[in-house]
């Protein structure tokens, strides 16, 4: 067994602590399958925009799910995964409760959100987007290379390459931006469901460790 | 330069031992956990973490409650004031002397 512990004298204390708490919280495979849900739900709202005529219901229903339902997942995902681990898994994994978030850096990154999402629009309203191509690698280069740093993960680096890689694919695909994010969502979100669940099976079929 | 290697020698030993210092870092981190998620995230033995627990907790650093969630009993473990002053000592006096 790779005993953490010796790393202690390469890395700081807070390095250590944050690595093992991010593995601790990526080892049940549920992040993965929140992540792969709301990709899929990000992907069939922008297939309905794609399927459907602008003004029909089913147009309508994907612009306004994409705009609240997406948001609302991503909020409630880690809350859904404190709920289910504190209710069906405490044996399994054990109880942990986090420090409240830091309000400041909660406002700092919902500020620099908010500063991309106005200038994106802004962008969009004066015609000033970069070709789809180049938006669709950068999305999927900049969201392989978010995955492969946060996961801590082996896995998650396999699917921040893939998702990088299936980026690059969709834009030299010549595809519209619409179609090109259902298809990298779409894969990316089948992906991160089946490995979450593969993950979660494995870690089910784990004997429960003695408690003290 | 060497009175901040001369420092070292100030560094707590309770709290310089790997096992216990990756279990001070944790609970750094996090209000409060309970036996089986340090076990699960630090990979040490069921004996080895109550030791270092029990050492901690003589000397003050962390606070050990027994309590039950529904029918499962849980240690719950937290990081005491003093727990939190020693580990950032030790962090300055590290530092200091790398």
């Amino acid at each position: 067994m790779n005993d953490p512990s010796s790393r202690l004298l390469e890395e700081s204390p807070d390095a250590i602590a944050s690595r093992l708490i991010q593995k601790a919280h990526n080892r049940d495979g549920l992040p993965e399958i929140a992540i792969g849900l709301c990709f899929l739900t990000v992907a069939a709202t922008m297939w309905m925009q794609v399927v459907f005529h602008p003004g029909s219901a089913g147009y309508t229903a994907g612009f306004w799910s994409s705009a609240l339902l997406v948001p609302a997942m991503i909020l409630g995902s880690q809350w859904a995964i404190k709920k289910v681990r504190r209710h069906f898994l405490i044996e399994k994994e054990g109880y942990v409760e986090f420090k409240p978030v830091n309000r400041k850096q909660s406002a700092i990154v919902a500020g620099i959100a908010l500063v991309i999402a106005v200038l994106a629009a802004i962008a969009g309203y004066k015609g000033a987007f970069p070709p789809s191509g180049w938006i669709l690698a950068g999305t999927g280069i900049g969201g392989g290379v978010l995955a492969a740093l946060s996961g801590r993960l082996p896995r998650y680096v396999v699917g921040g390459v893939v998702m990088a890689l299936t980026g690059i694919l969709v834009a030299f695909s010549r595809v519209s931006l619409t179609v090109g994010f259902t298809i990298l969502y779409g894969f990316m979100g089948l992906l991160s469901l089946l490995s979450g669940c593969v993950v979660f099976l494995l870690f089910m079929r784990q004997p429960a460790q003695a408690r003290e | 330069m060497s009175t901040k290697i001369q420092r070292l020698a100030e560094i707590d030993r309770v709290i310089h031992e790997p096992g216990r210092l990756m279990i001070v870092a944790l609970l750094a981190a996090v209000k409060e956990a309970d036996f089986q998620y340090l076990r699960q995230t630090t990979g040490l033995t069921q004996g080895n973490l109550s030791a270092h627990l029990s050492k901690l907790q003589e000397a003050g650093y962390v606070a050990i409650e027994k309590t039950f969630r529904g029918k499962y009993p849980l240690t719950i473990c937290r990081l005491t004031e003093r727990g939190r002053e020693v580990l950032d000592n030790y962090r300055k006096v590290i530092k200091g002397a790398l």
